[in-house]
């Protein structure tokens, strides 16, 4: 049985209509007029226990939404959503004790007081045995490095730091499921590593359950199996991340460093993206030419002393399809 | 018990939390002492010329507004405004991701608070002996006046919850709590004890839950409220309880179905 399943699940947000100006504003005070934004139209997820799925999708694709719907914070407007049995939000606050949150952008620690009795109230509020307790800030802060800060206030944290303790915190009480939301936004390289091997460590060696969305594709490329892409509230891709860069990695670059100067460089599919002293970049369809192909053209025309084909980023891959969409641009499988 | 546990965590925890807001308590401490102060000088202007009405002696009348200042101390304690702070930040989404109740979240929170403040109700009381004389009613009606404190306590909590709740609709409600704060002052019997209004308007405003909130406590320690009436006021005061309890209920319940989360 799926830990996680969504059907057909649907986000209006209703706001009032606002209009522009000194006029506008006292229009909206005597008018009611409504506005519906959907955030999330059709979403329809399934996870098993022990999946580490990235989800991911341009701002405001309805990703967080998704989130806040299921850890129960948001009441869907339709569809059904069940979390390890529970519809969160109508069993919230049983729903809360399987989940662990971290948000990025906001921080679950008590603002006032020192990192351990952060932990010491979320202990109490989760009622974790103590013994329990010991052996998780005993593993967590061997991977977090915690102790040198945990008896600082959080507000004096450094974002690097709070961000090691929320981690901490959203696992404090053994969760199965753990929403992870941006979470390595506006860190530096060290401590997104050791949040990456965090997430890892936990997911591989507890079994929990993570939903990761991010919008630095380092994350996903290190952790995910598989991804979930998400655009204006609809899910446009899911699958493994090696399958997505096939179908949309359909254009390499080869490469070439000239030996001698050469005039003609057109070839058939074949687009010259960039030219720098004696190298050239030639992206090419990988569907409609082979490199191989093309380098016996370039060879036959040129004289080369060095040749190398780059592999597409995951990130232009995301960047095309938010760009063109995901639907204009139907997959055609490699020949 | 572990159920409980959480709770009483949240209150120590704002309890410490307004500890170290040392000079925020000398200033309160401070000012209820200009104001005893300025309260004297008012009732006793008023009582030499003949201008206060005979329900309350000039003595009555000052122990009447002392009293009532160090109740505010108190009383003006908004114990559920964290609600309104944390929908305007968005920071309730971390809140409801916890497995606890929230509304009492927020009362356990303010309790902390409401309790150190009513910490500093014995000095205050003490510095205020030395500015004016004040009655001392028996030990029974000392009983009843704390009682019927507690209760109209429990009214003016209820009535900011609900008005907190709004919060949740409209995430601004700074302008219809100000319009509340002027009501209460007005007719909760803080300011001008209700028995100075006229008769005909005073039938009319006794019934209503201001009164219950400061009238009520303070006219039973100054004794205008006599035994065979504090069944009756006090079941007034109960009945306010009810009555907000349930509207608290169903504000909290459509109201965080409404919730929008600020900012991401």
């Amino acid at each position: 049985m799926p830990i996680i399943e969504t059907r057909r699940l649907r986000k209006v947000f209703r706001s009032v209509q606002r209009y522009p100006g000194v006029g506008g504003a006292l229009r909206s005070l005597f008018t009611r007029e409504y506005v519906d934004k959907v955030a999330v139209e059709d979403v329809n997820l399934t996870m098993e226990a022990g999946e580490l799925v990235g989800y991911i999708g341009p701002n405001g694709a309805g990703k967080s939404t998704t989130i806040k719907m299921l850890t129960g914070i948001l009441v869907p407007t339709s569809g059904e959503i069940h979390v390890a049995g529970l519809v969160p939000y109508q069993k919230r606050k049983e729903n809360a004790r399987n989940i662990g949150v971290v948000f990025g952008q906001r921080s679950q620690l008590y603002w006032d007081l020192p990192l351990r009795e952060s932990f010491e109230l979320l202990r109490a509020i989760y009622a974790v045995p103590r013994a329990k307790y010991d052996a998780n800030m005993a593993f967590f802060s061997e991977i977090l490095d915690l102790d040198e800060f945990m008896t600082t206030p959080v507000r004096q944290l450094s974002l690097g730091q709070r961000m090691r303790g929320d981690f901490a915190a959203a696992m404090l009480h053994d969760p199965s499921i753990v929403y992870l939301d941006e979470p390595t936004i506006g860190l530096d390289v060290v401590a997104k590593e050791a949040i990456r091997t965090f997430i890892a460590k936990v997911n591989e060696e507890r079994g929990t359950t993570v939903i990761l969305t991010t919008h630095d594709l380092a994350d996903v490329e290190r952790l995910c199996q598989r991804i979930v892409l998400i655009d204006d509230g609809r899910i446009v891709f899911d699958g493994a991340l090696e399958r997505l860069r096939m179908e949309y990695g359909t254009h390499r670059t080869l490469v070439v460093t000239l030996a001698e100067p050469c005039d003609n460089l057109t070839f058939p599919h074949t687009e010259l993206v960039e030219q720098e002293a004696n190298v050239v970049h030639l992206r090419f369809d990988r569907r409609k030419i082979t490199a191989e192909h093309l380098l016996r053209l370039v060879t036959e025309r040129c004289t080369i002393s060095d040749v190398s084909i780059v592999e597409p980023e995951m990130e232009d891959i995301i960047r095309r399809i938010y760009l063109e969409g995901y639907r204009t641009q139907a997959p055609t499988p490699a020949s | 018990m572990t159920a409980v546990r959480p709770y009483i965590e949240f209150a120590k925890v704002a309890f410490t939390r307004e500890a170290t807001y040392r000079f925020e308590v000398f200033t309160s401490i401070g000012s209820l002492l200009v104001r005893v102060y300025l309260f004297r000088m008012v009732w006793q202007a008023l009582y030499f010329h003949n201008a206060g009405i005979r329900a309350l002696t000039l003595e009555e009348a000052i122990t009447y507004s002392t009293v009532a200042l160090l109740m505010s101390l108190v009383m003006d304690i908004d114990q559920t405004r964290l609600l309104v702070s944390k929908l305007e930040d968005g920071s309730i989404a971390t809140d409801f991701m916890k497995p606890i109740n929230i509304p009492l979240y927020f009362f356990s929170d303010g309790s902390g608070e409401v309790i150190f403040h009513a910490a500093t109700i014995v000095p205050s009381l003490l510095l205020a002996l030395l500015i004016v004389h004040i009655q001392v009613p028996s030990p029974l009606v000392l009983v009843v006046f704390f009682f019927s404190f507690f209760l109209g306590y429990i009214v003016g909590l209820l009535l900011n919850f609900i008005l907190n709740c709004v919060a949740f609709w409209t995430l601004e409600i700074s302008a219809m709590q100000l319009i509340v704060t002027w009501i209460t002052d007005l007719l909760g019997g803080e300011v001008i004890p209700l028995v100075f209004f006229p008769p005909i308007v005073q039938g009319f405003i006794y019934v209503l839950p201001f009164a219950a909130m400061y009238s009520t406590p303070l006219l039973i320690y100054v004794g205008t409220i006599g035994p065979d009436e504090y069944v009756r006021v006090l079941l007034l005061q109960v009945m306010w309880i009810v009555i907000f309890a349930i509207a608290s209920v169903l504000m909290w319940r459509f109201g965080s179905r409404q919730v929008v989360v600020q900012g991401g």
